[in-house]
């Protein structure tokens, strides 16, 4: 399909035509820029400079209705409520990947009607990173600052203007939907993008060589290493809510006088309630059990039961851990483990 | 797409005490409201709970075999089962499942069988107690191994006593420490078990107690020569959603809610964490 362009100071206009859609976008709130569904464009910038966080959202809200009921039994099923088409415009290649990646957990024998009605009705818009961000390693991961996995739409911003490449029906839909604020793409601006991808892969400062980390992982459960590496962490939980790929939730009932909800919240496995038993025997009771079973996870267990990292090298566990504890020095040393 | 976190709502049809004193357990005899059969397997579990508390998984204490109802045994210990230890005859619960893998009775027909159970740990082996006797000629011999701290704290005592009666069923009760009016074995649960020294000749041993307990279950178990795969056992976790999506009741890259709770010890040998 050939490509677009998109003028920047039509952008405005483009995101006005999809009224249509819950339309989540990258806004700035003090000193994070976060997902959020924006009601007009023209009051609400959207901040495509930063690396936002919680695209995960607008597809696995943080906390939601799972059904109401009273003293007479439930009431309704959330799952079942119709809503409207939701866009996420600016999500990051590496977020768009991370859905793929969670998505084996929320299909399965027992379908997740919430996480996967959502999914189905969910278009994602990209803007491709021209600048990787400080901790970006998404090139370990088989990811790339370009990457389409996963994408409807990709916007790479050009000097004034996005280069828009239609990646999927659902793509198609949109741009044809808008189609009065695109212009054709030359041949030129096609080759800029191929600059501006390659420019921005060779950008990439931080790697980490995972080749063999699996295998490595089933020798040293038991070692030293993770006691050390969770000696600065505090358990504040922030690796695991701003990664895109973490999903675990807990499940509580909110209650009033006469009525009720059943509502799934994220959780964290940093916390140590997390799997504490009534009896009060915990199985991670320490931050190293926590952050060990936390690096498993991602790099073992998933791969295990889904083939797949648990990771797409988004790099935000370290640029938004107050103690800098690094993910990627971290896996080195695992690496290095004799 | 059926919702799975939508529970159905049961009737408390009966409550019995097990246990008193510090750590109360009773069986509530529950059956689905609409009169449908749960259709589970032995070992399998429900999610339990009570709209405005919460959930809680409970392993399934009766057999298939019994039809028409459900059995619950619970020890009073947190925000649900107080809940539920709260509740009388009639009450409405709510009940998610049946969840877990169940214990394969299938392939162990023509086997003796040995049950190694402590204090609420003997939940879930009753179902596997109830369904040899219901199919009496698929099995060998029956031993029950059995025992709690206190004599207070063993749970179905009169109907593990009447099973002394039957002449292929053997058991063998302990508890901790000695009482005054106590005349079987005084000691922990794995010394018990090396007193009845079970044969592992075309055996089985399934044990469920606490975490210590079944290690220590287990190492007699092997220096009894029961191999890797004539061991199970059943594990719990703290869960919430019951299949497999909320994370926490992992054991390795095992959920206990979906690929447990039954485990033979050729693959709990090799989980770490475990």
């Amino acid at each position: 399909m050939s490509a677009l362009i998109l003028p920047k100071d039509r952008l405005t206009d483009f995101l006005l035509l999809l009224h249509e859609y819950t339309l989540w976008a990258p806004v700035q709130r003090d000193t994070v820029t976060l997902f959020e569904v924006i009601k007009d464009p023209k009051d609400s910038p959207v901040d495509l400079e930063h690396q936002a966080s919680l695209a995960k959202r607008s597809i696995f809200p943080q906390s939601e209705e799972l059904f109401s009921f009273d003293q007479s039994g439930i009431l309704n099923d959330a799952s079942k409520e119709g809503s409207r088409e939701n866009i996420i415009f600016g999500i990051r290649p590496c977020d768009a990947r991370s859905f793929r990646i969670m998505d084996p957990v929320f299909e399965g024998t027992m379908p997740d009607p919430y996480y996967l009605n959502r999914r189905q009705r969910t278009v994602l818009v990209g803007i491709a990173c021209r600048e990787p961000f400080a901790n970006c390693f998404c090139t370990s991961l088989g990811g790339s600052p370009f990457s389409q996995e996963g994408l409807d739409l990709i916007l790479t911003e050009l000097d004034g203007r996005f280069f828009v490449e239609v990646l999927s029906e659902k793509g198609k839909e949109i741009v044809e939907k808008t189609a009065s604020v695109f212009t054709p793409a030359s041949a030129e601006d096609g080759k800029q993008r191929e600059d501006l991808a390659k420019r921005s892969e060779g950008a990439i400062k931080r790697k980490v060589d995972l080749e063999g980390i699996t295998e490595k992982l089933n020798g040293i459960f038991e070692h030293p290493v993770w006691k050390q590496m969770a000696s600065k962490c505090t358990a504040c939980g922030i690796c695991t809510y701003t990664c895109p790929t973490c999903y675990c939730f807990d499940m509580q009932d909110e209650t009033t006088l006469r009525k009720g909800r059943r509502v799934r919240n994220w959780d964290s496995c940093m916390f140590a309630e997390y799997t504490l038993h009534a009896s009060g025997h915990n199985p991670r009771p320490t931050r190293a059990e926590r952050l060990r079973n936390r690096i498993y996870h991602k790099f073992k267990f998933n791969v295990d039961n889904f083939g797949t990292f648990g990771c797409v090298g988004c790099g935000r566990c370290i640029s938004l851990c107050p103690f800098n504890v690094d993910l990627i020095e971290n896996l080195s040393t695992i690496k290095s483990l004799a | 797409m059926n919702n799975p976190y939508v529970p159905e709502t049961a009737t408390i049809l009966d409550i019995r005490e097990e246990a008193s004193g510090q750590r109360p357990i009773k069986t509530f005899k529950v059956a689905l409201t609409d009169g449908r059969d749960f259709n589970h397997q032995p070992g399998q579990c429900a999610m339990v709970g009570i709209l405005g508390i919460g959930e809680s998984m409970i392993s399934i204490a009766s057999s298939p075999t019994k039809k028409g109802y459900l059995e619950f045994s619970i020890m009073r210990l947190g925000k649900v089962t107080s809940a539920l230890h709260a509740c009388e005859a009639g009450d409405t619960i709510t009940i998610r499942g049946p969840y877990g893998n169940g214990f394969p009775v299938h392939d162990w027909k023509g086997k003796n069988i040995i049950t190694v159970g402590g204090g609420i740990g003997q939940a879930p082996l009753r179902p596997i107690i109830q369904y040899i006797l219901d199919n009496r000629n698929d099995f060998g011999t029956l031993d029950v191994i059995y025992g709690a701290r206190t004599s207070q704290d063993l749970c179905f005592k009169q109907e593990i006593l009447e099973l002394e009666k039957c002449d292929d069923v053997k058991i063998h009760l302990s508890i901790d420490v000695g009482e005054p009016d106590w005349t079987r074995f005084v000691g922990f649960v794995p010394t018990n078990l090396m007193q009845v020294k079970p044969s592992p000749e075309n055996a089985i041993a399934i044990t469920c107690g606490p975490v210590v307990m079944i290690k220590y279950v287990i190492k007699n178990l092997l220096a009894l020569e029961f191999s890797d795969t004539q061991i199970f056992t059943t594990l719990e976790n703290r869960m919430k959603c019951g299949i497999g999506k909320c994370g926490r009741c992992n054991v390795g890259s095992l959920y206990v809610c979906k690929d447990g709770p039954v485990f033979a010890y050729a693959t709990l040998k090799n989980l770490p964490e475990y």
